[in-house]
This record gives structure tokens, C-alpha cells and sequence, in this order.
């Protein structure tokens, strides 16, 4: 059935025309926000029969077992049992002690579950998947923020590191020799600013390599990483959304846009590279969760060092993508 | 003049005592005001956090203070504390609670016994007089309940913090190369005039010093 709906928009929509015009990158975002929202409502229905799951919840306010649907529930529906205050800071799950479970993703099974946030004794890993979202969003806000006459093409982002002071995203532009002035960097910011504050649920969904193929038809950069991404993690590929944006990631990222306070796009550099084509730009920013406040002058220092070059791994043509593309979820041991 | 000494005869209250009492007009006189206090000094016993308008608060802090400041000096075996106890709190099985659990709490103290939190007041806020239809907080310290102030402890995995501390590391190597490129400047001259010797030396030793002060501040 959502088969037929989902023909039934491609009829309605008309791609094959659309793609002999210039399609603008709202449309393009549509299309895909479109495609995955369709395959998020199959996925859904397809689970069939609901059966019930445990989930033993530790931490404040006290422990406490949750019966939960499986392959409905998600973290963020045990949090929303357990108190408004768990809801807003929680930024990933923690399952069985050892797999990062994004807040949005179903429970597969019964389980121990912990919710971490960004002021934790040991928020390393929730540091990571803050940076990596931040990544993520930043390659959402430059999709949408250049005029029609510029080509944006999304190529990928290195593992997140919040050691090397910057969040990164490798994008290719149709321009020559950019070097962003002040007012454009401040204009991308807003923009990163505004976008974060529509309050858009983060949502993820693995999806089936032809699938992911059809997503991202229209990005050569993406349609030649997804084999390989796919190859590494069982045949499919994570997806998120946020808003109408939709990328690859391999996850998990924070549950909610407005979790992120202050944002500033620091550059934009030109790389060397040898992929054909257009040139690759890399867009930095340093970002801090709503949670953190920081004088301004501490946030400067920050700023100031994220101005330089990152120098996270740099896109070229034959490169093994399993780093940051790799399973879904790794567990990761806390030292 | 033979006068006594009063701090001796009065302990003495580790807070500040207005000069001048509220009256807290009430139809009932000066009693009707005592009763409103002694609620809240029995309430501020048993629930040991209570919130409240301010003055009222302030008010009843000075009584409490000196209730428990006498519950500790006289002890519970002597007869006028006792009549005090037995005016101040109402629900009289507090009274064991005084003198139990708080005298021994309090005991080695050298501060106040209570804390008192100006707290924001509800919306819309009216600005008649100063302090009136403000919100206050009273306490006793060493309740159980999680402390109202933010938690100011440094936590070095901090995403904020991690960011300051690169940022940090990486200034301070490049003052180290600017200070290492400065002395093989000065090392090229002195095969010129070797008089200057001792002050690429002095320079040196002084240069790292001062960045890290800059860094910390």
C-alpha cells in the first residue's frame, strides 16, 4: 500500500521533468525528506503485532521499570515517562551499558537503559555525538543558504573530533576561488542560528542501499560512498533527518535542534583535493549545547582558534569510508 | 558602669538582626502577628525548605536562629528554652526534632543555621515597595534536599572545557616558536656583536613565564 502512495507521488510530482530543469536544492530537500518520511511510515507499519518489552531505567530521578512496545518505543518515550527534566537535557541513550542508542531510535528488545546529557562526570561520548550533529546540521545549512546560481554539492564529513576545535563538512561549491568575508560568515551563522531554532526533531532510519541510491541520486559524491558504506554495516544505510534535510551518518546525534546554544561558522577554506570538478570547501564552526553558558570572551578564544584549518581527514577519490560510515552503532568503552 | 555584658547574656545570632521589626498588621494586634510566625518557624522545622514571601521570611529567620542558638547553649533541660520551644513550634513532636536531630547537627557550627535565597518572583511582578511581593527561599543548612545554587565544580570533560584547554595548548606552542624563532634571530646576530649574549638569555627564561599568566587569567 505505501508502495502504490509512494508511485502515486512520484506520478503527482513528476520527476522525470523536473530533473530536465534545473531543480532548485529546496526541491531536491523535499523530494528526499519526502522519500524518507515515506520509508520511516513503512518501516512503522511493517513491525505488525505489537509485543511488549522491559526497560529498567538508572538514574535520577530513581530507577524504575518502563513496559515499552518493541520496535515502537523509542528512549525519548521513556524519558517522556520518566520527567520533563530527562526529556529536555538527555542527549543520546545509553544501552546495556555499552551501545549508544540515538533518542529517537525503536528499542529492538528489552534492555538497561541510561540517558546522558552534556554535564555529566564523563560526557565524552555525548561531547562526540554533539559534534557530529553539528557537522550534520552544518551541511543543512549550507544547502540552504546560497543563491540559485551556485551549485552545492554535499560530500561528506571526517569523524567527529572535538580536540581539533572545529566541526567540519566538505562541500562541494560552483565557485572558484571563494574566500568568505566577514558579513558571509556572519550570514551562514544565522542562518546555522535560525535553522536550530525551528526546534527540529533529529530523526533516524536505516535504509536499504537501492533505497539510499534513490535518496541520493542527485549527489554524486553520495551515490558512489553508499556501496561502501552499505558493504560495512549489513547491506544498509543510517540515515537522519532534520527538517526537510536528510544525510548519511553513522550516528547516533543528539535528540532535538534547540539543543545547540551558541553557533558560529568560523570559515570556509578552499582544499586541495583531486576530486574532479568543482572545487571542495571546507566549512568550519565551533558550537556550544543550550545548557553550557560562556562568557564572550572565552567563547572568542574558541572562536579564534577554530578559524584555522582543520586538519581532519581530507576527502579524496579511493578512500576507505568505514571510519566515520561504519556500523551504525560501535560500542565504545569509557575510560 | 558595671554593665553586662550582653553576649553573654543573649547569644549571639550569626545573621543580620534589622533594628526595626515588621509589624505585620493583622486584625488580632501583636499576637496575631506572632501566631504568622510561628507557622513559618514550625514549617521551616519540619520541612527544613520552605518558600515564602520575603519579609515574612526574614522575619521568622531571626526567630529561628535564635531558638536553635539557645537549643544548643542551655540544652533541653533548661526551663526557659523549653517554654520557648513549646511557644515557637506548634507541632509539639517537633520539639524532640529540635533537639535531637538539629542541637547536634548544628553544634559545631560557625556559621548561621539557616540560609535565606532571594528567588524570582512570579509573573507579573509588582513593584509597590521594595521588598514586598518578593519570593524568598528559608533553609536549614544541612537539609537533605539537592542544593538550590548551580553546581560550580570544574568538570575538565566538559565540552567547553576540552575546547579551552586546546585552544590553550595550541597558544602556548606558538609563543614557544615565535620565542625559539626570536632567540635563532638574535643567535645569527651575535656572530655580529656577541655583547648581546645576555639579553637573548634573560629574554628566554622571562617570555613562557608570562604567557601562561595571560592564558589563565
Amino acid at each position: 500500500m505505501i508502495y502504490k502512495r509512494f508511485l502515486v507521488l512520484l506520478k503527482n510530482t513528476n520527476y522525470s521533468r523536473v530533473t530536465k530543469r534545473n531543480i532548485t536544492f529546496t526541491e531536491e530537500s523535499e523530494r528526499q525528506s519526502n522519500l524518507f518520511r515515506l520509508e520511516k511510515v513503512r518501516q512503522k507499519e511493517s513491525v505488525g503485532r505489537i509485543e511488549k518489552i522491559e526497560v529498567q531505567y538508572a538514574g535520577p530521578p530513581n530507577e524504575t521499570t518502563l513496559i515499552m512496545n518493541k520496535n515502537i518505543s523509542t528512549p525519548y518515550d521513556c524519558a517522556k515517562h520518566l520527567g520533563e527534566m530527562l526529556v529536555n537535557r538527555s542527549a543520546v541513550a545509553l544501552v546495556n551499558g555499552e551501545t549508544l542508542w540515538h533518542m529517537h531510535r525503536p528499542l529492538v528488545d528489552s534492555c538497561k537503559l541510561e540517558l546522558l546529557h552534556y554535564k555529566m562526570a564523563q560526557p565524552s561520548l555525548v561531547n562526540k555525538a554533539f559534534w557530529r550533529t553539528c557537522s550534520f546540521l552544518l551541511g543543512a545549512v549550507a544547502v540552504n543558504s546560497f543563491k540559485d546560481q551556485v551549485k552545492v554539492c554535499l560530500h561528506s564529513f571526517p569523524s567527529p573530533n572535538v580536540r581539533s576545535g572545529s566541526f567540519v563538512y566538505d562541500v562541494q561549491l560552483s565557485l572558484k576561488d571563494w574566500k568568505p568575508e566577514k558579513n558571509e560568515l556572519k550570514t551562514l551563522s544565522i542562518e546555522f542560528i535560525k535553522f536550530c531554532q525551528q526546534n527540529h526533531q533529529i530523526e533516524c532510519l536505516e535504509v536499504s542501499e537501492d533505497y539510499a541510491q534513490l535518496i541520493f541520486k542527485n549527489n554524486p559524491h553520495k551515490s558512489k560512498q553508499i556501496p561502501d558504506i552499505a558493504a560495512n554495516n549489513n547491506g544498509k544505510v543510517p540515515l537522519f533527518k532534520a527538517g526537510l534535510h536528510v544525510d548519511i551518518s553513522r550516528g547516533p546525534m543528539i535528540t532535538n535542534t534547540n539543543h545547540l546554544g551558541r553557533i558560529t561558522v568560523t570559515n570556509v577554506i578552499k582544499l586541495e583535493t583531486d576530486i574532479p570538478g568543482d572545487p571542495i570547501y571546507r566549512f568550519q564552526g565551533v558550537a556550544l549545547p543550550h545548557s553550557i553558558i560562556l562568557n564572550h570572551f572565552a567563547y572568542g578564544l574558541i572562536e579564534e582558534r577554530a578559524r584555522k584549518l582543520n586538519t581532519g581527514r581530507i576527502p579524496a577519490i579511493n578512500q576507505d569510508l568505514s571510519i566515520d560510515y561504519g556500523s551504525f552503532v560501535k560500542p565504545q568503552v569509557v575510560v | 558602669m558595671n554593665q553586662a555584658d550582653v553576649s553573654k547574656l543573649v547569644s549571639q545570632l550569626r545573621i543580620k538582626v534589622n533594628p526595626r521589626l515588621r509589624r505585620f498588621s493583622n486584625p488580632n494586634g501583636p499576637a496575631g502577628r506572632l501566631d504568622k510566625l510561628r507557622k513559618t518557624v514550625t514549617g521551616l522545622i519540619k520541612h527544613e525548605r520552605i518558600e515564602l514571601n520575603y519579609p515574612r521570611a526574614d522575619e521568622a529567620r531571626m526567630y529561628a536562629e535564635r531558638l536553635i542558638s539557645d537549643a544548643i547553649r542551655y540544652g533541653d533541660c533548661h526551663r526557659t528554652t523549653m517554654e520557648m520551644a513549646d511557644f515557637w513550634i506548634i507541632e509539639k513532636q517537633l520539639i524532640h526534632k529540635l533537639f535531637k536531630v538539629l542541637v547536634p547537627r548544628f553544634q559545631d557550627c560557625n556559621t548561621s543555621y539557616t540560609r535565606l535565597y532571594k528567588v524570582p518572583s512570579p509573573y507579573p511582578i509588582i513593584y509597590k515597595r521594595e521588598d514586598c511581593y518578593r519570593k524568598a527561599v528559608l533553609e536549614l543548612r544541612g537539609n537533605p534536599y539537592p542544593s538550590l545554587l548551580p553546581d560550580k565544580q570544574y568538570n575538565k570533560n566538559i565540552i567547553h572545557n576540552i575546547l579551552l584547554e586546546e585552544a590553550k595548548k595550541e597558544y602556548r606552542m606558538q609563543k614557544y616558536a615565535e620565542v625559539v624563532a626570536n632567540t635563532e634571530e638574535k643567535g645569527k646576530c651575535q656572530t655580529d656583536s656577541p655583547d648581546e649574549k645576555l639579553e637573548t638569555s634573560s629574554d628566554i627564561s622571562s617570555k613562557p613565564e608570562s604567557n601562561k599568566d595571560e592564558h589563565t587569567t
